[in-house]
Formats: C-alpha cells, sequence, structure tokens
C-alpha cells in the first residue's frame, strides 16, 4: 500500500506529488527541502534572542511606541507599560476606551502641570513629613504627584522598596498617593548611597521587560545562558535559543509537540512517579500478613511463605498454618467471592498495561531518537566517501535532507504515544467524548500513526545502508527512496498534526488543550537581534528623549493612530527645577553594558 | 537604624493631644525605643466601648520606611484580630503602609477597624464565622470579652494581689509582675501562668 506513494519521476517528484491547488505551498516545501542544507533559517523567524547586550534594544521599539503615541516621556512610557505588562495593543485599546487621564492615573503615572506660585528660596527650610525635620529646601524633591519629602527619606524609602524587589513600582511616600516615582530621581538619589544598589535597580526595571511580558520569557536552560527568547506573534510555539536548548515556550519544558501542555506535564509526573512501580506491586504481590512486605508468587501452589517464615493463602493473603495439599490448606478456606478486590486489581492491571504500551513506544522512538543522533556523524563520513569518489553524482543534499527529516518524524512520532495516551485515556476528557467517540477517534488516530511510524522506518534503514559503498546506480535507487520517504513522512507528520488539531482537540467542548503547530523545518532557531540597527534607532530615540526632557509635548487631540506627526501637537514649554534630573534620565540610553556590571 | 528622633517627636505629639483622641503610646522600656505600647478606647456604641486596649509595637529596623509590628496584648473578639495571638489583619500594617502614616494614625485605624469589622476578609476564621452567622452572640461574646480582659478593674493594688496570691502564686511575685504589666490583672495572670 505504501507503493502509492512511491513516483517514477526524477526532480519533479515534489510537484507531481501535490495537487496543483497547493502548489504555492509544494513550492514552500520544496524550498524547504533545499534549505535544509544548513537547516537554519530561511524565512525570517518568529522568534528572536534577546542577549544581556540587547535587553535594552529590545524594549526600545515598545517604549518609542507609546512615548509617540501618548507624548509622554521615556520613564512615564516604561511606568506604564510595566503596568500593562508591556502589552501595547492592550495599553492602546485602554486608552482608546477609558481615555488618557484614566489610563494615566490607573498606572501611577501624573503628568500634570504642577505650577509653583510659592516656590522655596533656596536658603529658606521646609519641614518634611517623613522625618518630621526642617530641612533646607535645596535639599527636598517634588514627584510628579506633587508630593514633597526630603532626599534622605526619599533615599531611604526607595532603598527599603528596591531591597523588597519593588523596583518596577515604587509608589510616592504620601499616604494613598498612588503615582509611581521617576526613575531618574530614584537612581540619582539612591546612587548617591548605594550605588551597586542602583544598578540592581536598572536592572530590575530592564529586566521587566522579560519578567512581565508574556512574550519574552528566559532561556530555562540550566547553567542559564543569560537569554531570554521574544516570540512575535505565536505564545504557542516551539522555540531553540542560540545557546542551543529547544523548548516549549508556553511551557518552558522541552519541546514536546504534539503533547499539549498539560499532556506532557501529566506524562513526565508519571514516568517519574513510583506510581506505577506500586501499580506493578499491587497487582503482582501480596503483602505478608505478618512482616507486610512484598511477596510475589514464583510458582507452586497457593500456600505462600514468606521470607520471615510466615506462610499464608495467596488467594486471600490470610495467614495460614504450613499443613496443606495441592487443592487445600489444612483449616483454611477462603473461596467467598470478593468483588470489590477482584475489581480494583482488575483494573489496576489493565490501567498498567496501557501505560505500559504507551510508554514502551514511547521509550523506544526516543531511544531510536537518541541513537540516530549518533548516526549523524557516520553520514557524514559516508557523505565525505562519497566526495572522495570520482563520480558524476555531486549534489548530496538530499542525504543531509533526509536525516534531519527522520529526527523530526522521530520526534513527532515519539511525542504522538503520551499525546494519545491521555487523548483515549480516562483521565482527561472521560466527559468529552463518549466511549464510543473516543474509540473512532483513535482508531482514525492510529491508522496515521502507524501509517507514519513504518514510513519513519524505512527511512530509517535507508539512510543506516553503507551506500557509500554502493555503485551509483544503487545510490541513485537510495537517493530517490530517500527524497520520496522524507516528502512522505514530512506530509503524514503534517496530516498527524492537522487529525490532532482539528479532529481530535479541535472538537474538545469543555477543555482547552493548544498544541505547538507543526514545523516542516524543525524546531526554529531563534534569530539575533541586530545590535548595529539598533544603534539607529537608539539615536533616534535619543533624540525624542532630548526633545521630551526639554519639552513637555501634549497632543491637541487624542491621535489613536499612534502615529507622531509632530506638527498634529502643541507644544507646550514646561518649567523644569534644574536639569541634574533629565540628565540622568538618559541613563536607559547607554548601551546596556554600562548597566551590567559583570560584563 | 530606627529614625528614633521621629519616633520621639511622634511620641510628644501623639500624647500632646491625648486629652481628644484618647489614644496613648509609651515606651515600653526606659532606654529603647523600639517597643512601645499603645492603648486605644474601644469606641462608643461597639461592643468594645468602655474598654482600653492595649497594642503592643514593635518597630523593625527600616521605621518610618517599613510598617510598625502591631498586635493586640488585650485579648480581644473581633473578626479581624486573631482571639489567639492578637494579630492584626489591617492593610496598612502591611503593603498599603506609607512613611507618611504615623504611629498614631495606624492606632486610629486599628480604633476604626474595631467599629468596622471586615468579616470577608478575616484574621480569626470563628469569630468572622459567628460575626456572620450569628450576630447577636457575636455582641455578647465580644462585650463579654470588653469587660472581662479590656476594663481597668475596680479594685485597688492591694485586692489584685490577694486576688492573685489565692490563686497559689508567692506574694513578691505577684507585686513585681503587677508592676511590670501597670497593674493589669489579666496581664500579671497571664505572665505569672507562662513563667
Amino acid at each position: 500500500m505504501e507503493d502509492d506513494y512511491y513516483f517514477s519521476g526524477g526532480s519533479e517528484e515534489e510537484d507531481d506529488y501535490y495537487p496543483s491547488d497547493r502548489e504555492a505551498e509544494s513550492l514552500d516545501g520544496l524550498e524547504n527541502e533545499e534549505s535544509d542544507a544548513k537547516w537554519a533559517t530561511s524565512k525570517a523567524p518568529s522568534s528572536k534572542v534577546i542577549t544581556k547586550e540587547s535587553l535594552l534594544a529590545a524594549q526600545r521599539e515598545d517604549l518609542r511606541r507609546v512615548m509617540e503615541l501618548l507624548s509622554v516621556r521615556e520613564h512615564h512610557a516604561r511606568t506604564l507599560l510595566i503596568h500593562y505588562r508591556w502589552d501595547v495593543e492592550k495599553l492602546i485599546a485602554v486608552y482608546v476606551e477609558k481615555g488618557k487621564s484614566c489610563m494615566f492615573s490607573e498606572a501611577g503615572v501624573s503628568v500634570i502641570e504642577l505650577v509653583d506660585l510659592d516656590p522655596p528660596e533656596p536658603s529658606s527650610t521646609v519641614v518634611c513629613n517623613i522625618c518630621m525635620d526642617d530641612v533646607p529646601a535645596k535639599d527636598v524633591t517634588k514627584m510628579d504627584c506633587g508630593h514633597c519629602f526630603c532626599n534622605n527619606c526619599w533615599t531611604e524609602h526607595f532603598i527599603v522598596k528596591i531591597n523588597e524587589g519593588q523596583s518596577k513600582r515604587i509608589r510616592c511616600m504620601a499616604h494613598k498617593c498612588n503615582a509611581i516615582c521617576d526613575e531618574g530621581i530614584i537612581r540619582k538619589l539612591v546612587s548617591v548611597r548605594h550605588p551597586d544598589l542602583a544598578e540592581k535597580f536598572d536592572r530590575f526595571l530592564l529586566e521587566s521587560y522579560i519578567e512581565d511580558n508574556k512574550m519574552v520569557k528566559w532561556c530555562p536552560s540550566i547553567p542559564h545562558c543569560g537569554n531570554a527568547i521574544r516570540v512575535e506573534n505565536d505564545e504557542f510555539c516551539e522555540v531553540e535559543c542560540s545557546c542551543g536548548v529547544q523548548f516549549c515556550f508556553s511551557c518552558l519544558s522541552e519541546a514536546h509537540s504534539p503533547c499539549s501542555c498539560l499532556m506532557w506535564e501529566l506524562w513526565t509526573k508519571k514516568c517519574r512517579d513510583e506510581s506505577e512501580t506500586v501499580n506493578w506491586i499491587t497487582v503482582h504481590t501480596k503483602p505478608c500478613p505478618k512482616c507486610h512486605k512484598p511477596v510475589e508468587k514464583n510458582g507452586g501452589c497457593n500456600l505462600v511463605s514468606c521470607i520471615c517464615g510466615q506462610a499464608f493463602c495467596w488467594l486471600c493473603g490470610g495467614a495460614t498454618g504450613r499443613d496443606h495439599t495441592w487443592s487445600h490448606i489444612a483449616n483454611h478456606s477462603c473461596g467467598r467471592y470478593k468483588e470489590d478486590g477482584e475489581k480494583k486489581a482488575e483494573r489496576a492491571k489493565r490501567d498498567l498495561y496501557r501505560y505500559m504500551h504507551y510508554h514502551n513506544r514511547y521509550k523506544a522512538h526516543t531511544d531510536s531518537f537518541k541513537q540516530e543522533s549518533r548516526l549523524r556523524e557516520t553520514i557524514k563520513e559516508k557523505v565525505s566517501h562519497l566526495e572522495a569518489r570520482d563520480s558524476k553524482l555531486r549534489d548530496f543534499s538530499w542525504i543531509t535532507n533526509g536525516l534531519c527529516r527522520l529526527f523530526r518524524s522521530r520526534r513527532a512520532l515519539s511525542y504522538s504515544y503520551p499525546f494519545a495516551f491521555y487523548m483515549f485515556g480516562e483521565d482527561l476528557f472521560k466527559d468529552e467524548m463518549t466511549k464510543k467517540e473516543s474509540e473512532i477517534k483513535q482508531h482514525l488516530f492510529e491508522d496515521q500513526q502507524q501509517q507514519l511510524e513504518s514510513n519513519v522506518e524505512k527511512l530509517s534503514k535507508f539512510l543506516e545502508e553503507p551506500f557509500d559503498e554502493y555503485s551509483e546506480e544503487q545510490i541513485m535507487q537510495i537517493r530517490m527512496q530517500v527524497i520520496n520517504l522524507s516528502v512522505i513522512t514530512d506530509n503524514l507528520c503534517k496530516k498527524m498534526y492537522e487529525c490532532i488539531e482539528n479532529d481530535l482537540l479541535g472538537s474538545l467542548q469543555y477543555t482547552i488543550h493548544i498544541i505547538a503547530p507543526y514545523q516542516s523545518k524543525g524546531i526554529a532557531k531563534a534569530e539575533e537581534l541586530t545590535w548595529t540597527a539598533q544603534a539607529n534607532s537608539n539615536n533616534k530615540c535619543q533624540k525624542i528623549s532630548d526633545q521630551s526632557t526639554g519639552d513637555l509635548i501634549e497632543m491637541g487631540k487624542a491621535s489613536a493612530s499612534g502615529t507622531s506627526d509632530e506638527s498634529s501637537q502643541l507644544s507646550r514649554k514646561r518649567p523644569r527645577k534644574g536639569s541634574s534630573t533629565g540628565s540622568s534620565m538618559f541613563d536607559l540610553n547607554l548601551p546596556a553594558e554600562v548597566h551590567q556590571p559583570n560584563t | 537604624m530606627v529614625d528614633f528622633a521621629r519616633v520621639q517627636k511622634e511620641l510628644q505629639e501623639c500624647n500632646r493631644d491625648f486629652q481628644v483622641s484618647g489614644i496613648k503610646v509609651t515606651p515600653k522600656g526606659e532606654a529603647n525605643l523600639a517597643h512601645l505600647l499603645g492603648t486605644i478606647p474601644g469606641p462608643i456604641g461597639t461592643p468594645y466601648e468602655g474598654g482600653t486596649f492595649k497594642i503592643d509595637i514593635t518597630l523593625p529596623d527600616g521605621y518610618p520606611f517599613e510598617p510598625p509590628k502591631m498586635k493586640f496584648a488585650t485579648k480581644v473578639w473581633h473578626p479581624n484580630i486573631s482571639s489567639q495571638s492578637g494579630a492584626i489583619c489591617l492593610d496598612i500594617l502591611k503593603d498599603q503602609w506609607s512613611p507618611a502614616l504615623t504611629l498614631k494614625t495606624a492606632l486610629l485605624s486599628i480604633q476604626a477597624l474595631l467599629s468596622a469589622p471586615e468579616p470577608d476578609d478575616p484574621q480569626d476564621a470563628v469569630v468572622a464565622q459567628q460575626y456572620l452567622r450569628d450576630y447577636q452572640t457575636f455582641l455578647g461574646t465580644a462585650r463579654y470579652w470588653t469587660e472581662a480582659f479590656a476594663m481597668i478593674s475596680s479594685l485597688g493594688v492591694e485586692e489584685k494581689v490577694q486576688k492573685l496570691v489565692e490563686m497559689g502564686f508567692p506574694e513578691d511575685l505577684v507585686r513585681t509582675t503587677l508592676e511590670n504589666v501597670g497593674g493589669d490583672e489579666n496581664l500579671a495572670l497571664e505572665k505569672l501562668c507562662s513563667t
């Protein structure tokens, strides 16, 4: 039956294979197979690696969007973004729905222009309401919210909050004042007394972009590589960090599709748990009535004796004397039927066998996968042998392509077993499907799974052949087989995923299981954020913050579109007391290394 | 380090208008301002009326940038105060603390809590349940506890001493203990029992 998949053509077989209405896709597929030689990235990947150095550049774009949209200074933009967990779309939605002032007060941003009618004389003193001391007016600081306390008290307050781990949202000291303190002032005051703490503060602020952002997560590598990954649109995906670790972005464990995260969590727990061992013990052993050790019957009659010397009846587990015949133990009878115990053991046995079935296959495929990883080396050797030979054949990319295909299909196959274990088991979807529905679906799925399995095995077989010793004609034969099988397994994987997504998981009503989509090219490697490109936007940003620290630009009208057409904005001069706070605001515009004491 | 200059000022200010507020804060020991004893009168119109409630105050090193630790030294029957330990469930003593608040404002807030319990956010589940299910019994118990633990006994010092001596404690110890707790026979009894 697999013969249906084979084709006679040489190079056009892929085009033949796809119906014409899917030509675009098939071209894509063809391209994939070719670019697989490098097997990194042909299309722009949907995820980015954020390193310590590019962390600042990564958030630049979001900050700039908010600064331009709302005409606010950078620290206000950051406060807003932290409050809305770096979800610019949400922020814009709130802005459109509730308006600027409501949004600002919720997030603790105050940009009300404060007119100091009676600015204190620099030589005079004021009472600080915290320490209750008279302090010179030059030693007090007024926040954007208008509350004014002495610098010492502010500093103490900031230090306590930073040490409490609240760097990202340090509120004003006044009771019930919701305003978030200006990061520039915090940095300036804290660094006077504790430069290291000021650095910590900056790092917390920068790392908020990772910690609070659902589209960015730390790479789970151990030891930690220091990178974070940002995905562009779909959080349910699998990514590869530049450090080489592949993981499920949604649950941060190893890549496990087509298992859903919940299924994978349950599966790993089950595999780790001793519960199955316990299950085996309940099925195959009985506790000794005296020492309570589990005793396994290794043959013979139903009178069992434990190593402790106690004899007991295997049928009922009760202690007995030692006198017995084949059919009877002296002074003992336990022929009465007890349904419950039987059923329990029966059930445990069935569950155990079911688990063993799936686990064996899962394990077999993972093991094959591990062994095939060694194949990569031998294949390399074979290819170099072939290349050394004087022959017409020059292009051996089909070998490496086939190998990659084998790895990917093997992966999908091995994880499809834990998926099936939960999909058709009673743990998760008992209320979602009738037994019959479940059976039908199981057959449908297993048909596909088995087709995939047999093709994967075939592909594996061909790749393991010592084809570097074959004649050219034989190699051409193998080449065709490998190319064909690569296309077939790719398609079968795709179909299996479609079946899982549409027919199995898609039809569920009460529970939501989302799996990472099938990636024909394997798990996409996250791209490095390019530092040079960021430098430009950095400069641009510098200009923006330069300007916005000098002036407070307020929009004439709420422009929800987010364009930064400056002619539509009314500029109003905002008097700033002392430029000292202004200059320290640029700290975050410096390259991130400045904030990284370790680099 | 606790800002003792501020604490000193707070104490002066608080005790200045004691006549109006009825709230008093006194240092527990001679030398140390980190341990204080606060006193609040039970709010009028509540089962706590007429009682005088003592509150044990410990100032953390970061005071006033960290909230003071407060708990009832007098036993009190209230949904937001543990009937066992005297622990108080009040937001301004936790995350809503602000350095601009003072010991006096905190004590005022506790006093306000006495008149307006919040049974939906309880510290003592038993009391809260009684408050919600059987308000009359709650009132009765709260009143009884106030009378039993928070009323300054009309007994003279000698009578108190005699009462405690009758319970089986040595007279010398009874006298010193009574002195230490400021004449409160209930506190003295508690102390005597725990030593």
